[in-house]
């Protein structure tokens, strides 16, 4: 599966008058396309936090200390305010809990939901433009370098290049009207079908008749010049005339049963134009730009299949047969490349493995490494890898971090005694201070330089595994979603999103979370949706850009239980779909069972369980999860609960040992003094506890929690099936 | 779960209506809710936002003032509407109306026809109108009379009391206790016995009192004066919901969410009522929290004897807490049974579809697990045949019309 998003040691921390709140504390989790990972947690366990972090809008007190969040080969953590327009809302969107409070009150609800599709549509084509012309040179570049071996062959690559960036701005062009048409004629359609069941029911005032005629076909107008060719064009002509007259008619006869017959066969004829077949619009583009003759008459079937040949025979085949060329060429230059860094990755270790580091050396080292990796990516390839495109920034950094320790531990043991003597004034003063005196953060050398080593060997470890898949590449598969990939590129930027298109996809969207009369609700304002209603619109405003993941922070919390069924119920089916991935927040264990592939269980800052939700709910191994799932009742619940006592810790003075020993009946001595590693239960489930120590004695979970598990298993739901 | 084996009611609530008014529309939030309430028993009531169980409940209080219908408490009514009783007039004044009209004006015997008829209406409108009277003197006065009765107890207490008591010091010690209980049973209420805890324990109480303040607040009310008793009092309760005595100065934002609604416990349970209308305690509260306030509610349940109103949306809380459940749908109670009986039986369509939509903590049942969709145009057929609440078999209670109530009979006897 694709990894979607990676979040590595992410330590984050808030500050605050009384101190530093140290809200997520080391985490690390994966994403994975098409799947959804629930985070369970209690309020302040850092769930938001996280997902904030992702999000890039962590409040101005934040302190994102260290750590990566890897999306796309980029860190979100280090690149600029302005890149990361780009990615907010239009790769990463987010639902928040609260739908009154995400919607403005005095703004309709269609103008919500089209402002950042409007706001979005330019900074796309910009964008799309970018990427588009910069994979397109990139293969011109390789094709030329695999293929041509003089200049004049090299003419004629740049020329099949240039051509396909024509023709397919043509067909885009072609296409976008097609969509203009069809959208004109669904709906004067849907207007028909209503005019004619008005006119049935006798609802319609006759005076009023020939207006509402006039309207739909001023809205047919657009469809019919593009749509209606072929055999029906002359008596739909034939129609349009004799309709127009007759509407003006009923005013004085108040009979419309002729209007009626007739309307009845203009909609008849709108619905047989908008069932044919599309036309091949990509192969269309390329016939009108190259070949100076008009279209051929013909069934659309028969243009199709005639036009795809002439595209491939002209153009087509040689040009993919170009791309993969170059596409391998590509590949083999990186891979010969990559074999490279590791060979230098091999000379230049042993500088980093010294015990007292020297800067120049270093430097160079550094400056080797980066470089050469630099040129070891293959920029051509679709998937991006991120471990060699952070490479350079997070070894930088790491570097930067050990030769600048020196000043920075000055610096904080300078600041950490100055307090200390304001602490101890004041305590000689016989007052007792409200606040504590924070120990200085002092960079570890050892630590600094395992880092550096640490990052050097990812490299090198990720390059080996490359080395290894590279015999089982598929260069034909890669080809074709290289075309797909420019395709959708150049189709960015000739969609401009106009007010009017933006509202024809707000509407689809509506319709797409199932709210009802969507035309009638785009000019409502939010309070007049109920809950539901609302939370849905947040749900549509969040997919307006197609995202790859959607955060959704307690979407339904504040909904009650059929509401919130169906909210459920929506996002998984839109999950399905559109292939996205999923970051679910929860306090609630059992919204989660129904939704989460993996549950990642937060306490205190710290993920303490991690595994698949029948790894969770069924083996559940950590104490904290044990009293989660002890303290809520369900339907067969009898006994007392089990409430956790007490509350969380102070994360301003995080307890040195396990945060959760103070609360946790079978806390063992070690849980107050170290804090537990994460212990593997198996390859997917992990938990940190003590408790999972070889040495630790044997615990079984509460009665409560193994009976509901017994009794689950009973139902049919078990880890065997 | 703790058998209620006596029989004696404490809440009757017959035929309550509670309609709004929204421009010229009326907004029935609840039509025609009959129920009772056992003394010493928890009742559910769940449905979903909108559905009008918030309402009933601050009816019962008297938080609005009932539309129709009548609540009785303790077997004295405290709430009473009027409006059924003038739409009975209305109705009456068309009846006669439609009958003089429908006389034949050339009978000689016509006037004293006409005559029979308007005496018999004006017996019974006048007969309406009494029951009107009444309605309201009971609504309005329910109040003043139990302060009557409490002031005769006290008086007819003390006067026993003082006639035995011989020195002087007894006897001016006995009159300023006499006073004091006096006062207060002057300013008793019957509807203090009922107290409710609300759903958002950060928007009901108020940030600007201390937890003293806000627990003693309905005792200051109430006319007690002496600070001693309210002091040990109020540290009573704090130590009865699991709270210390330090934490009476604070202010209501040091406090987590549990915390906080424990505290608006025992500003609850500080007037020792009998029944305690609990309006979604828990809906707001993280998980691990909400075991915490049940579990004081189970509790303060056992020790003080308490009757419970519990509203929630969340069923597998309310199956938990209640012995018995109603549901309700769009201001109409639905369905009303034991809850063992209505998680083992729901016979109402709409129970159904509220029951498919629990989540529970079991992935593999849960992507099994079907919703089912009520949509009440097709599900019933009340064109002819139109529904009331009946009794299928003993405590079960449908709301539905004849054929339904056939079907469900045979589905429950099989």
């Amino acid at each position: 599966m694709d990894k979607k998003l990676e979040v590595r040691d992410l330590r984050i921390s808030f500050k605050t008058q009384n101190g530093k709140v140290q809200a997520v504390r080391d985490i690390n989790f994966d994403l994975y396309k098409g799947e959804t990972l629930a985070i369970v947690g209690e309020s302040g366990s850092g769930k938001s936090v996280t997902s904030k972090t992702i999000l890039g809008i962590l409040a101005g007190n934040a302190l994102v200390e260290g750590g990566e969040v890897i999306y796309d080969g980029q860190d979100l953590l280090k690149i600029t305010e302005e890149d990361f327009h780009a990615i907010r809302g239009d790769k990463i969107a987010m639902i928040f809990q609260d739908p009154m409070s995400s919607l403005n009150p005095i703004v309709r609800i269609g103008r919500q939901l089209t402002e950042a599709m409007i706001l979005k549509g330019k900074q796309r084509q910009k964008s799309s433009r970018k990427d588009f012309n910069k994979k397109l040179k990139l293969l011109e570049k390789f094709i030329i370098e695999a293929t041509a071996n003089n200049s004049d062959e090299e003419k004629a690559v740049s020329k099949k290049v240039d051509d396909f960036d024509k023709f397919e701005y043509k067909h885009l062009q072609l296409e976008g009207a097609y969509n203009v048409a069809y959208q004109a004629a669904s709906e004067s359609i849907e207007e028909l079908k209503n005019l004619i069941f008005e006119l049935e029911k006798n609802a319609v005032l006759p005076k009023l008749v020939d207006n509402r005629v006039a309207l739909i076909l001023q809205t047919a107008k657009k469809a019919v010049s593009r749509y209606v060719v072929h055999s029906d064009a002359e008596r739909y002509k034939e129609l349009l005339v004799s309709v127009k007259a007759e509407s003006k008619l009923v005013k004085e006869s108040k009979d419309c049963s002729v209007v009626i017959a007739q309307l009845k066969e203009m909609l008849e004829i709108l619905q047989t134009a908008v069932n044919y077949v599309q036309p091949n619009f990509f192969a269309m583009g390329y016939y009108l730009t190259f070949s100076d003759k008009e279209l051929p008459e013909m069934s659309v079937t028969e243009l199709n299949v005639f036009l795809r040949k002439y595209l491939d025979d002209n153009f087509m085949l040689d040009f993919i047969a170009l791309a993969k060329q170059g596409i391998e060429r590509s590949f083999f230059n990186s891979l010969e490349l990559k074999k490279q860094v590791i060979a230098l990755i091999d000379e230049v270790l042993p500088v980093f493995e010294k015990d007292v580091l020297d800067k120049t050396e270093c430097n160079n080292a550094v400056k080797q490494l980066v470089n050469l990796t630099e040129a070891s990516i293959d920029r051509l390839a679709l998937k991006k890898d991120s471990v060699a495109y952070t490479f350079g920034v997070a070894l930088k950094n790491a570097v930067k971090t050990y030769f600048g320790a020196e000043a920075h531990n000055k610096k904080q043991t300078k600041i950490y005694e100055q307090a200390q003597k304001k602490y101890d004034k004041i305590i000689a003063k016989g007052e007792t201070p409200d606040w504590q005196v924070t120990p200085p953060s002092i960079i570890d050398y050892d630590f600094a330089k395992a880092n550096i080593i640490k990052i050097i060997k990812k490299l090198k470890d990720n390059y080996l595994l490359a080395i290894d898949q590279s015999v089982s590449f598929k260069f034909d598969e890669e080809t074709v979603a290289m075309i797909d990939y420019l395709k959708s590129k150049a189709a960015g930027v000739v969609h401009k999103v106009t007010p009017s298109m933006a509202k024809h996809r707000a509407i689809k969207l509506m319709e797409e979370v199932g709210i009802p009369e969507p035309r009638k609700r785009f000019k409502q304002y939010p309070f007049e949706f109920s809950g539901g209603m609302r939370q849905r619109i947040v749900i549509a405003i969040a997919l307006a850009a197609d995202p790859d993941i959607l955060i959704c922070d307690e979407p339904t919390t504040a909904l009650d239980v059929t509401i919130q069924a169906q909210i459920l119920e929506l996002i998984n089916k839109l999950k399905a779909e559109r292939q996205l991935s999923v970051i679910f927040i929860t306090h609630d264990l059992g919204v989660v069972a129904n939704m989460a592939d993996r549950i990642a269980v937060m306490y205190a800052g710290k993920i303490v369980e991690y595994g698949t939700s029948e790894e969770v709910f069924y083996d559940p191994r950590h104490p904290y999860t044990w009293a989660l799932l002890a303290s809520m009742p369900d339907l067969d619940t009898n006994e007392k609960l089990e409430a956790i006592p007490g509350t969380p810790p102070n994360m301003i003075y995080p307890p040195k040992g396990d945060a959760f020993a103070e609360r946790n009946k079978y806390a063992l001595k070690i849980d107050f003094e170290m804090q537990p590693p994460m212990f593997e239960v198996s390859e997917t489930h992990s938990a940190a506890t003590w408790l999972l120590h070889p040495d630790a004695p044997k615990v079984d979970p509460p009665k409560i929690v193994t009976e509901r598990i017994e009794r689950m298993k009973a139902k049919g739901g078990s880890l065997d099936g | 779960m703790a058998e209620v084996n006596n029989n004696e009611v404490l809440l009757k609530i017959e035929n309550l209506c509670q309609f709004f008014k929204m421009g010229r529309m009326e907004l029935k939030a609840v039509n025609n809710v009959s129920f009772e309430i056992k003394k010493g028993e928890v009742f559910g009531l769940v449905g979903e936002s909108g559905c009008g169980k918030t309402t009933t409940g601050r009816t019962i209080i008297k938080l609005y003032n009932a539309t129709s219908g009548n609540v009785y408490f303790k077997g004295k009514r405290i709430v009473a509407g009027t409006r059924s009783y003038k739409d009975a007039i209305k109705a009456k004044r068309i009846e006669a109306n439609a009958a003089i009209e429908a006389l034949d004006l050339n009978d000689p015997e016509y006037t004293a026809k006409k005559d029979a008829i308007k005496a018999e209406a004006q017996a019974f409108i006048s007969e309406q109108r009494k029951l009107i009277a009444s309605a309201n003197f009971d609504h309005n006065n329910c109040d003043k009379e139990y302060a009557k009765e409490q002031v005769a107890l006290v008086k007819e207490k003390y006067a026993k009391l003082l006639a035995e008591a011989s020195t002087e010091e007894e006897k001016a010690e006995l009159n300023k206790k006499y006073r004091a209980d006096l006062r207060k049973a002057k300013k008793a209420k019957i509807v203090t016995q009922i107290q409710m805890i609300f759903q958002d324990p950060i928007a009901s109480l108020d940030p600007r009192m201390t937890v003293k303040d806000i627990i003693a607040e309905g005792l200051i009310i109430n006319g007690e004066r002496d600070k001693n008793v309210i002091e040990e009092k109020v540290y009573e309760m704090l130590e009865l919901i699991g709270l210390v005595r330090e934490h009476a100065t604070r202010y209501p934002h040091e406090f987590s969410g549990g915390q906080r609604q424990r505290i608006g416990v025992a500003r609850a349970i500080i007037m020792n009522p009998e029944m305690i209308i609990a309006d979604e305690p828990v809906s707001a509260l993280d998980v691990s929290i909400q075991a915490q306030v049940i579990n004081l509610l189970n509790e303060l349940r056992q020790k003080m004897g308490l009757t419970l109103l519990f509203i929630a949306h969340d069923l597998s809380v309310v199956k938990y807490f209640s012995d018995r459940i109603g549901v309700m749908y769009f201001g109409n109670m639905v369905e009303l049974a034991s809850s063992e009986e209505l998680f083992a039986h729901p016979m109402h369509p709409y129970t159904k579809s509220l029951l498919s939509a629990i989540p529970l903590p079991d992935p593999v049942y849960e992507k099994k697990r079907k919703r089912i969709v009520y949509n009440p145009l097709a599900e019933h057929d009340y064109s002819v045949d139109k529904p009331s609440m009946r009794e299928v078999v003993p405590g079960h209670f449908i709301y539905c019309n004849d054929a339904e109530e056939k079907k469900y009979k045979e589905e429950l006897t099989k």
